[in-house]
């Protein structure tokens, strides 16, 4: 009598020199088991997709600033209204620093306080589980995920900061492997140790950690699991975007 | 004058006529010009003053036809066709766009007034301003966001008119200076034609030019009638004489120029390049690691006196035609994020002047700031 599950349907945006675009379609694909399929940069139709995955690596060979020649592709034009129905945005790295580009997310990316490329594993904490993308996540619980970046110092206004904290919107923090958000834990100086935020409607999370890089137990840690399940369980639950014509929502099950 | 002209226009100054069968030439040309007859009225503060000028309508056509020769010349497109007799030209037809563009290189008549400078005081940089044809208004002074409110045209119009004015103002300053005049200041008018191309239109002359005497800054234009200031006629004869003269000039070194090879700089076909420089910081409430690195680097080599560093990007745009307001606009769209950059900007004429001309003169570009 039950119908087989429905498949969360993720899109993940090829940019030009992107190069994670192929760990993200392996993780939600083969691992996770949804559908996956991959969105050309200049695509500018995102109907039926429930989650838009901005994936890292480099774009346009990061010219000028990580992600500002890639926030004026044409898709991202797209990925707004995809937003505005509703539509759940995962920017990862380099993805999280087109958001900023693009103001969909407040703040911006410096330059690492070290000048230096870091790529390590580190400890985020998971500061908001009320959101669709660490529903599946314990509060506080603690998570080994990589990162991999030179330009992932976030910096924004102290009132934006401050805003960001007090309304729940930083959901993770790099923290040390006891839980504390200390300055050696920090590995990029971001202000406050932010890791990830997510925009005031909760639908876009960007985060400079890799998740995607971290499904598999074989490959070290598959804590990236927490965030695609609760994707997963969150359009399972809530349904996918208002479509753009009325009557074509994107989910069938109501939570 | 012939009978079977028809009369589309009668301005204070001016006349538009549609001409009459056979008088411009083939029918294709006829329907594609008018004729415009200047007139010896001259009228002044919006209409308020009137009186004649004997021979003014002779001298602004032969000036006017002079002047735009020299500028097609140069590369810069207008409507003139060529003279009809001493008084009437033939010119292409356009719709004008309602806009009256003012360039200023010395501070006199209202700009003095408004800004409350001495008149005849050199400005730093030359000023342009839009004025909005419009009698019943007073020929309002306008911004470009009022241009815009308006409708009155488009963006990319609005560039073309000012780097076309600039580029003028430039080719005319020189080439009158060498007639012994000083270009105070002028007014153009525009006008679209049927394939929509913006060309210079209406007249320069000394109705709509201020000319002053290179060495006794005697005035040669309308602001004699203006003020009463005498000798009026003898003003508009003597400025078609020097300009007569010039013109004589202009021509044999157009040939030489030709003669000597070379294509057409580029200045010649229309377009004003200029090179932009762009300079790009993190504000200074933002902390910056490279800089706080350099600072260490240059410490520990002993240059004590460095107080602190700061670095930044620096980017230099070519550009086919001037317009520092649309620089100003790449900076804010793409080349600075605003939350953690500020930009600084210089735009700067990128050809040789003409030759005899004075050089363009300090940087044209304005500086922009983050916000
Ligand atoms: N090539 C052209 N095609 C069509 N109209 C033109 C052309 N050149 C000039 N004009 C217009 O012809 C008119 C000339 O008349 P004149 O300069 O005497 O007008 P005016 O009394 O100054 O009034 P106004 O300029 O405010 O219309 C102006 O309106 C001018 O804009
Ligand atoms: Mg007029």
């Amino acid at each position: 009598m039950t119908p087989a599950p429905r498949r969360v349907r993720f899109g993940v945006v090829v940019f030009p020199g992107s190069n994670c675009d192929a760990d993200a379609h392996h993780a939600i694909g083969n691992v996770m088991g949804q559908k996956v399929e991959y969105v050309w940069h200049g695509r500018t139709d995102l109907e039926g997709f429930d989650c838009i995955v901005l994936p890292g690596g480099f774009s346009y060979g990061d010219y000028l600033r990580t992600g500002a020649i890639a926030r004026f592709s044409p898709v991202m034009n797209e990925v707004a209204r995809f937003v505005e129905r509703g539509g759940l945005v995962l920017g990862i790295c380099n993805g999280f620093q087109i958001l900023l580009e693009a103001g969909m997310l407040p703040g911006a990316m410096l330059r690492n306080e070290s000048l230096q490329f870091r790529c390590l594993y580190v400890h985020l904490r998971v500061e908001n589980t009320d959101t669709p993308f660490t529903r599946a996540c314990r509060p506080g619980q603690i998570l080994r995920i990589p990162i991999a970046h030179a330009e992932g110092n976030y910096t924004a206004r102290p009132e934006v900061v401050e805003d960001l904290e007090r309304t729940g919107r930083v959901v993770f923090r790099y923290v040390n492997e006891a839980g504390e958000a200390t300055p050696e834990a920090n590995p990029n100086g971001s202000v406050a140790n932010i890791a990830g935020i997510v925009n005031a409607a909760g639908n876009v999370l960007g985060l400079m950690p890799h998740p995607e890089r971290c499904t598999e137990e074989l490959l070290g840690s598959a804590d990236g699991r927490y965030i695609f399940e609760s994707i997963v369980a969150h359009v399972l639950a809530e349904g996918g975007p208002r479509g753009p014509t009325a009557g074509s929502p994107g989910g069938g099950v109501v939570g | 004058m012939d009978d079977s002209r028809r009369k589309l226009y009668e301005g204070k100054a001016k006349i538009v006529w549609e001409a009459g069968p056979g008088e411009a030439g083939p029918g294709a040309e006829a329907a594609r010009t008018y004729i415009v007859e200047y007139k010896d009225d001259a009228t002044a503060f919006d209409g308020k003053k009137r009186g004649r000028i004997g021979g003014k309508g002779r001298v602004n056509n032969l000036v006017s036809a002079l002047l735009f020769d020299l500028l097609e010349r140069e590369g810069v497109p207008t409507h003139f066709v060529r003279t009809l007799g001493d008084r009437e030209m033939l010119v292409r037809r356009v719709k004008i766009i309602p806009v009256e563009v003012v360039v200023r290189n010395v501070a006199a008549g209202s700009l003095a007034k408004r800004l409350g400078l001495e008149e005849g005081a050199p400005l730093a940089r030359t000023v342009l301003e839009h004025y909005y044809k419009s009698d019943e208004l007073g020929d309002p002074l306008i911004n470009r966001y009022h241009l815009r409110t308006l409708d009155l045209a488009a963006d990319p119009e609005i560039d073309r008119m000012e780097s076309l004015a600039l580029r003028i103002n430039d080719i005319l300053g020189g080439a009158l200076e060498e007639c012994g005049l000083r270009l105070i200041d002028f007014k153009l008018e525009f006008g679209r034609t049927d394939t929509g191309e913006v060309i210079l239109a209406d007249e320069i002359s000394p109705d709509t030019c201020r000319f002053w005497d290179t060495e006794t800054n005697e005035k040669l234009d309308k602001d004699r009638f203006r003020r009463d200031l005498g000798d009026v006629e003898e003003a508009y004869e003597e400025v078609l004489r020097r300009v007569t003269a010039g013109a004589e000039k202009w021509r044999v070194r157009r040939r030489g120029a030709r003669a000597s090879g070379g294509e057409r700089p580029a200045h010649a076909r229309g377009e004003w390049p200029a090179h932009a420089r762009v300079f790009v910081t993190l504000k200074s409430t933002v902390l910056d690691p490279q800089g706080a690195a350099v600072e260490n680097a240059l410490r520990t080599l002993g240059y004590d006196e460095v107080k602190s560093v700061r670095v930044g990007k620096f980017i230099t745009l070519e550009l086919t035609h001037l317009s520092p307001e649309r620089v100003d606009e790449m900076c804010r769209r793409l080349l600075a994020n605003p939350v953690i950059e500020d930009y600084r900007f210089e735009v700067v004429p990128a050809t040789a002047p003409p030759a005899g001309s004075p050089p363009p003169g300090a940087p044209t570009g304005t500086g922009g700031k983050g916000q």
